[in-house]
């Protein structure tokens, strides 16, 4: 599975996710609480990429797996 | 084109109004999302979810409140301005328009109390399990729980919207 095609998949999900909890809270003045904020922005920023390339991982992973079996079994 | 722009204005002025709704509401205004999500996560999780005025919901045997910031809100925000821009190119009419413009209102909401009612399930579940995931505490399991969540779902809306829109196109063709 490609992971540049992937995060091109999931852009549209991710765009509006970051808009949602990093833009608007921005806009709305969050950056002056803080660490808080932060933290929070850091966690958002990371966390969805990492799982995008997770599942790709666990995805090939299975293929491969799957693929070997299959090619023993026949 | 003048359509077009009336539901751009229309999406964010509908995504202005929940998020002043949201800011401005107690508790006890979000009745509307708040109840038919306790009683999801009651029906999922057997526990007993009791309204608490100003508070939210209380599942007194699990020590659980469900209160405002779990509303949900956000999700049903992004929920809904991402189905908007997914069927954008559907819109020919007023008619459409306004049919887009319902039916992502409408599965936003359905959706948000879905993922919510499965996002509070799972965190019940790790605050009775605390050894599931060690290397964290209970505060960034939380954090953490409810990024993967919202945002898979996100995906996973995403995706089947896509799949129907597809269905749909190569049916009128």
């Amino acid at each position: 599975m490609n992971v540049f095609r992937v995060f091109r998949r999931t852009a549209v999900p991710l765009a509006s996710y970051y808009a949602v909890t990093l833009a608007l809270p921005l806009a709305n003045g969050a950056a002056e609480s803080g660490p808080a904020f932060v933290e929070h922005a850091l966690a958002v920023l990371i966390v969805p990429p990492v799982v995008i390339v997770f599942a790709c991982a666990v995805h090939t992973i299975r293929r491969a797996i799957w693929g070997t079996v299959w090619d023993l079994g026949t | 084109m003048k359509t077009k722009l009336a539901v751009v204005a229309a999406t964010l002025l509908i995504v202005w109004g929940l998020k002043r709704h949201y800011s401005d509401a107690r508790a006890d205004d979000l009745w509307w999302i708040l109840t038919p999500t306790a009683h999801l996560v009651g029906v999922v999780t057997g526990a007993t979810f009791t309204f608490q005025p100003g508070e939210g919901y209380f599942a007194r045997d699990r020590l659980f409140l469900i209160e405002k910031s779990c509303a949900g809100i956000n999700f049903m925000i992004a929920a809904f301005g991402m189905l908007v821009f997914a069927l954008f190119h559907r819109i020919w009419s007023v008619t459409s328009a306004a049919r887009l413009l319902g039916a992502s209102l409408i599965a936003s909401y359905l959706a948000a109390v879905a993922v919510n009612t499965a996002r509070i399930a799972l965190a019940m579940w790790l605050a009775a399990h605390p050894a599931a995931l060690p290397a964290f505490n209970a505060a960034d399991v939380h954090r953490l729980e409810g990024i993967v969540v919202y945002f898979g779902s996100l995906v996973l809306l995403y995706e089947l919207v896509q799949r129907l829109d597809r269905r749909g196109c190569s049916v009128t063709r």
